[in-house]
This record gives structure tokens, sequence and C-alpha cells, in this order.
């Protein structure tokens, strides 16, 4: 029964039609199912499905930009209003970094700490690292968190600890995520956090001191 | 042909182009680069710029994604969707900072589908494996990524072999690695992360994963194979191993893997030299050039500090190579530069005054080899400059000069000679191959010419100073990097490896320094005049 409700939540997703996808949304939540599966099982499988069309032979750019802002449309129902939300805990910065324009999970990954009472600094999509550490040393967050879905990234992400360390930011940690960066280990990334999925990287901001409820 | 103007906050810049090339594709030629992370498909949204004047055509559906109503109507624009076909003047929004890789020069693409070999069946271990072909020359490194399961070249690479800290010849990084141990490796540490550099700014710059990369085939001349694998360069300093085989190659290519982040199953394969002198490089522009496929006499010359020379006979490869120093590649000079952005590449002389065209359009730096053949053409046409090399008394001592730039820029008598003995030792090893061969530079069907000069060599000034042996121009071809479409060949098909193999069977080397008339050769061929 689920079943059938997420597989036309996925194919809704995956045509880029955002009114199917908010309705099944809706009716999947009326259902009672958690967020946290209608994310994993339909919008991370949907970007799963389309990853093949994002190759360079068969791009598609327009399939996967509607396919995106239906994401966002089921997002919304999910996690409804967050920008009214009072922030009851620490603060968390968020970015891709320089020359990854993907911002999907990212904005996953805001809603659902904004959601929580967090207050998220959103340093947005191809953002250069040193940027990112300004920001850190002005907001004085809890964590920073890296969202990685091209590997060239990957050289960056490694910057980013050493640099905060040497301006004497050793209390902020590092957290990276994405499907460029999940695969790899906290040492080779030089980070002190690495999760799957946006309730990993809450679960982990939880247990750090001033993080939890 | 139409100009894009590009308006710096350093002044303005003229791009004159000839249609079919992209905004993005034509800024990537010069140092003005607009920012980028996918390979010009519209994806990234970062190569942002501002029309002000001019006709950039309709915005495809990609920019109608990037950029919202009130960005389109300030004529803000993707550099990569634009394909210009008449003026343009334009302001670049996001400027990438420099780099010392560049975009392999557009000429080079024109072989794109050219290839006559077969591919390579892949089994593919993932979506679109990708291939990437290098040419590792003692000057430049050059790079080409291909798809395996298609038939394009996606992105290319070039920049200098940073091993030129040490030195700029071969000699001197042979022997520096040859006293010390610890040198030999640093100069090994040097290319490697070179090659890692260039790879890292493709993938970053083309939005391109480098994990996909299964296959890497790398060609050069035997001393940089042998400094990369840090195998038996010692051998190289000595004469007697110049027409011998040279055991270079590393014992395990697979090391690179991890420092060049390429997929952990790779396969690197380096093409193995066929003596001290003639590199896997030499053979792979033989190859690209398809020289040995009928039996009609061909000759390829690839210009470089170490210019080599291939002359096919209907049966045999000669080969020859002779060290005439960097004069085409502009090192050396007092105002030599390669054919980068800022220097000469082309002068023609009117009433008396010389007219400079600069690569880029930026104030120009320098001259590069083929400004230089141009200028050295025009100073004899014009009387001020004797074929023995002598100015004429109304130049001053400070030489002939030629434009006002950063500092001014001139041609020594210096300068004159030392492109005089360039030009007289490829002269020399041409005739001596052709003699060998018994044929006439009239037998020629072909002259293919690769390295420095590129593009822009003026074939008949060239020849009006015997550079070039005075053949019906139209049979003079000029390519790029011929080396490198070789070993793209050599990436992409098993044919191609097994053509190569061939060719080693048919090769004879010459040795110029065991030629007994030498001097009197070369003697004739410092004269500019026709050969
Ligand atoms: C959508 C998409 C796009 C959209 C992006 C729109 C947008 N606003 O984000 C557009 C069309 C613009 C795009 C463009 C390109 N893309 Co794209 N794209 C994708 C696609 C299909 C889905 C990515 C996605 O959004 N996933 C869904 C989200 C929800 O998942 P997620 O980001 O992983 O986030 C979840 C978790 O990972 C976690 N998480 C995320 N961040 C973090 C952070 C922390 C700290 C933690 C703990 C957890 C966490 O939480 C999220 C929710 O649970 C993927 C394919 C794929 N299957 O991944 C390719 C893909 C990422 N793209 C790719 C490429 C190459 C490109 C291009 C370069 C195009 C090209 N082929 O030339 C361009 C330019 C991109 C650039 N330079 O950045 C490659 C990357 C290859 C690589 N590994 O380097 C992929 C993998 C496709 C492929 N196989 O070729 N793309
Ligand atoms: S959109 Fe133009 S280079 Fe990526």
């Amino acid at each position: 029964m689920h079943n059938a409700l997420m597989q036309k939540l996925v194919q809704a997703l995956i045509d880029g039609d955002q009114a199917t996808a908010v309705a099944q949304t809706h009716q999947l939540q009326a259902a009672g199912l958690a967020r946290e599966a209608i994310i994993t099982d339909g919008i991370e499988a949907a970007m799963t499905q389309l990853d093949a069309r994002c190759t360079v032979e068969q791009f598609n750019l327009l399939e996967i930009m509607l396919a995106g802002r239906a994401v966002m449309s089921a997002m919304k129902v999910l996690y409804p209003g967050d920008a009214a939300m009072f922030p009851s805990q620490g603060t968390i910065i968020l970015a891709s970094l320089e020359g990854d324009v993907h911002d999907l999970g990212k904005n996953i990954l805001k809603m659902v700490l904004t959601a929580k009472g967090y207050r998220v600094v959103d340093c947005g999509k191809d953002c250069p690292v040193d940027r990112l550490i300004a920001t850190a040393r002005q907001e004085a967050p809890l964590a920073v968190g890296i969202s990685g879905l091209i590997t060239t990234v990957i050289p960056q992400v490694r910057q980013v600890r050493t640099k905060m360390h040497a301006l004497g930011l050793t209390q902020i940690k590092v957290m990276a995520g994405g499907a460029a960066l999940k695969q790899a280990t906290v040492q080779s990334l030089q980070v002190d956090f690495i999760g799957e999925t946006a309730f990993d990287c809450l679960h982990y901001v939880e247990t750090l001191p001033g993080g939890a409820l | 042909m139409p100009v894009v103007t590009i308006k710096l906050d350093e002044g303005e810049r003229h791009l004159p182009f000839e249609p079919g090339v992209s905004l993005r594709e034509l800024l990537d030629t010069t140092d003005i680069r607009v920012r980028t992370a996918c390979r010009g498909i519209g994806a990234c949204g970062l190569c942002r710029v501002q029309i002000e004047a001019g006709d950039a055509g309709e915005p495809t559906p990609g920019e109608y994604l990037h950029l919202d109503d009130a960005e389109l109507a300030k004529g803000f624009r993707l550099a990569c969707q634009i394909m210009p076909t008449s003026d343009l003047q334009v302001t670049i929004l996001a400027r990438s900072p420099t780099s010392a890789w560049r975009n392999l020069p557009l000429a080079n693409r024109r072989f794109e589908y050219l290839s006559t070999f077969p591919r390579r069946n892949v089994t593919p271990k993932m979506l679109n494996p990708y291939g990437v072909a290098i040419d590792l020359g003692t000057t430049h490194i050059s790079l080409a990524l291909h798809t395996l399961i298609g038939h394009q070249r996606l992105a290319g690479r070039y920049g200098l072999n940073p091993q030129i800290a040490v030195g700029s010849d071969v000699i001197t990084r042979l022997a520096a690695a040859s006293e010390d141990a610890e040198q030999a490796r640093y100069l090994r540490d040097l290319v490697v992360n070179g090659i890692a550099e260039a790879l890292f700014d493709l993938g970053l710059r083309e939005g391109l994963n480098l994990e996909q990369i299964i296959r890497l085939t790398l060609v050069g001349n035997t001393a940089m194979i042998a400094l990369l694998s840090g195998r038996n360069y010692t051998q190289l300093l000595h004469p007697r191993y110049w027409m011998q085989a040279i055991d270079c190659l590393p014992e395990d290519p697979q090391i690179w893997i991890d420092p060049w982040g390429l997929h952990p199953e790779a396969e690197i394969v380096i093409i193995p030299p066929l003596a001290g002198f003639v590199g896997s490089d030499v053979l792979a522009g033989v190859l690209a050039m398809n020289l040995t496929d009928t039996s009609e006499p061909a000759l390829l010359i690839d210009f470089g500090t170490n210019s080599e020379m291939a002359l096919w006979d209907g049966t045999t490869l000669w080969v020859t190579s002779a060290a005439g120093g960097p004069a085409f590649e502009g090192s050396g000079l007092r105002c030599g530069m390669p054919a980068e952005p800022g220097a000469i590449y082309r002068v023609t002389l009117n009433d008396g005054v010389f007219d400079p065209l600069v690569i880029a359009d930026t104030a120009p730096r320098g001259i590069c080899g083929s400004g230089l053949v141009d200028l050295i053409a025009n100073l004899i046409s014009a009387d001020l400059l004797t074929s023995v090399g002598r100015f004429a008394p109304q130049v001053p001592n400070e030489g002939v000069f030629i434009a006002h730039g950063e500092r001014n820029i001139v041609l020594t008598r210096k300068d004159v000679d030392l492109f005089q003995r360039a030009k007289a030792a490829i002269g020399t090893g041409c005739q001596v191959l052709l003699r060998e061969a018994g044929l006439s530079a009239q037998d020629l069907g072909r002259i293919c010419l690769g390295g420095a000069f590129g593009r822009f060599l003026d074939v008949r000034n060239a020849q009006a100073i015997g550079l070039l042996p005075n053949i019906n121009p139209d049979r003079v071809e000029l390519y790029g990097n011929t080396a490198l479409l070789g070993c793209e060949d050599l990436l992409r098909s098993p044919v191609a490896c097994e053509h190569l193999n061939d060719l080693r069977t048919q090769t004879t080397m010459i040795n110029l320094g065991q030629c007994d008339d030498f001097d009197e050769l070369f003697l004739e061929n410092l004269f500019l005049q026709p050969s």
C-alpha cells in the first residue's frame, strides 16, 4: 500500500510533475509515513534513478531541473513554513563548495535542521572555502556542514578543518555528506563527521555540547 | 572576421573569431577565462557574462533556468551558450582565477572526428568511462580527456612541464638526476604533481569526475619517460645509447592511480620509446599523420627545442633528431616567448612600419616562433637584413624595433643568429634524411608540421628563408601537437597500438652526429634564403 504510493511519488519526481509530487506527499503523510521515510525512499530514490540521465552523453538539463523543482515543493509539504521558526538551538553553517552547484541535498539538510530549531546560516552553492571560513568566524557555529555532490570538491573539503584550526576555530566541528563525500572516511577527508542522510547529520549535531535539546 | 570585444578593468581586448565556437571556447583560448564547472552544456550556470552591445542570439533553455527575467533584461547570459556570429561587446561577470593549465588550442579540435582508427571495445565498469592521453614533453605537458564509449574528446589542457624549474633542457635535468638520487626523486615528483594538477583543473572546470578515468596512455621523449620512471636516465647522457633501446618503463605505473585520482582499477600505459633519441612522441606523431599509409613520400617535422624529423619513402621510415635550440618556442631570444596570449604571432610590413598581430589581443609581451619567421622574412625582403644574417647599416645597434609593450620589443643580432642555428639544424636534418632515402624535396607529397608553430606559421615566409623546402605550399599541412593526437589514437584504438609496433620495425634511425659532411650542410643551411 505504502509502496504503491511511494512509487507514484518517485515517478512524479522523476517526471518533474510538481502537482502530483505535492499531492502524493500529502497522501503519504496522511497514510502515516514519517518524513524520514518519504525523504529516503521517495526523494532520494528518485534522484538516484535520474543519475543515468545526468551523464555527459544523455544530459537533459531541463528534465533534471524540473525534478529538482518538484523535490523542493515536496520538501515544503514535509517542512511547511520553516522560515517562521524561532531558533532555539545553536547555529549550523551549510555550504556546497566552489565548483559545486548542486544544492538540493543541502537544502533538505537545511529544512531538517531548521525544523528542529537550529539556526542555519546558508552559504549557498559554489562557495569558496575562504568565504565559508570567514562566515564561521563571524557566526561561531556548532558545526559547518559541507554538502558535496561532485568529486572535484574533495581537495577543498580537506582544507576546511586545517584552515579553521589555523585561525583558532578549534571548537567548530566539520561535517560532510552528499553523494561525492559519503563513501569517504573522516581521516581521508580530514573532517569530524560524515553522514549518509540529512537525519544522520541531525543526530550528530544533537550529540554536540550545546547541540542537544 | 567578426570581433568580440571584452571589457576588463585593465582595458579592452579584441578577439577576432571564426563563427562556430562558443564565447566560452573563445575565452578559454586566452588568459581571460570565465568561471565554469561543467563542460559548457549550460548545467553549472557559472559562466556569466553581460552583453553590452551586439546580437548574441536568443537565450537557450539552459539560460532561462539559470538567469531570471531581471538578469536577462540586463543582458546577462551564459558564455557557453552563446555562439557569436557577429561583433559583440561583453563584460565578464565571473572571472576565473588564472591557472598554470590552459585549454588546448582550438586548432587541435579539427582532428576530433578524423581519426581513422577503429575504437577500442570497453567493458564498461561504469556508465561512462573516460580515458586520458598525455604527451609528456620537455617544455610542455599536454592532456586530452576522451569518453571511451562515444567518440569525442571532452576536454584538454596544456601547460609548462614544472621540471623547467631545474633546467630548461633535457641534459641539465638528466645530469641533475644522475648526480643526486634526491634530485631524481624531486624531478619525478614535479611531473607527477604537474599531471595531477592538470587533471584537477580539468575535473574542476569541466565538471568531470576523474574517477571515471579507466585508462591513461602516455607518450613522451625518452628522457622525460626515463625521469618519470626513475630508471636508466643516466644512460641517456652517453651518446652510445642514443641509437639503442633504453629500458626506461616504470616498474609499476599503477602507483600513480592515487595521486592522479583515477578509477582504482585504471590501467596506466606508458608507450615505450624506440631508442635514446627517438621517443614514443615521435612515433605517435607519425601515427596520427598517417604518414606511412600510402607509398607517397611524406615528411613530418616536429618543431621543438629538440626537433624531430621523420621521412617516409614508401617502405622505410627514416627518423632523426636535431637539437636546434628553443628559438622556435621563443626561448633564449631577447623578446621571445611561447605562442601564448601576448605573443606576436604574425608580422606584416607596411610602408616600412611593422604591423604585429598579438595572440588574445593583449599588449604585446614578446614574439613567438611564427612571428619570428614572418619578421625575418620581411626584414630580408625589405633589405634590412642580409641572407647572411647581418642587419643593414640603418638598423640601430640595439636591434630592430617591432612594437611597444610592457617593454619595447626588439629583434637583436644575437636573436637572428640563434634563429639561424635552429633553422639550420632542421634544414640539415631534412636534407640528410632525403639523401639517405634517395629522394629530393620535390618528391614529397606532404609535409606535416607539428609543434610550437601550431596553425600560425606562414608557409611562404618559411620557404622564403629556407626553413621549409620549396614545394607547392598546398602540400604543407599545419598541426598543433601531433604527438598528443597520436596518443589519443593509441588511447582509443588497439589497431593504432599494433600500427605503432609495426612502425618500430620499419624505422631506420639516422644520427646526425655521425654524418660526415654535417658541417658543410649546416653552413649552407645557415643562409636565410630559399633552399
Ligand atoms: C540534480 C542533479 C543536478 C542538477 C542540480 C540542481 C540543484 N539545484 O541541485 C543540475 C542539473 C544543475 C546538475 C548539474 C550538473 N551535474 Co548533476 N546531478 C544531479 C543528480 C541527478 C541528483 C543530485 C541530487 O540532487 N540528489 C538528491 C539529494 C537529495 O541527495 P544528496 O545531495 O546526496 O543529499 C542527501 C544526503 O547525501 C545527505 N547530505 C547531503 N549533504 C550533506 C551534508 C552533510 C554534512 C551530511 C551529513 C549529509 C548530507 O542529505 C541529503 C538528504 O538525505 C546527480 C545524480 C545522483 N544520483 O546523485 C547528478 C550528479 C551529482 N551530477 C553530476 C554532474 C557531473 C553534473 C554536471 C557537471 C553535468 C555534467 N554531467 O557535465 C553539472 C554541473 C554541476 C556542478 N558543477 O556542480 C555527477 C557528479 C559526478 C561526480 N561524482 O563528480 C552526478 C553524480 C551525475 C553523474 N553520474 O554524472 N546536476
Ligand atoms: S553553464 Fe556555462 S560552463 Fe557551465
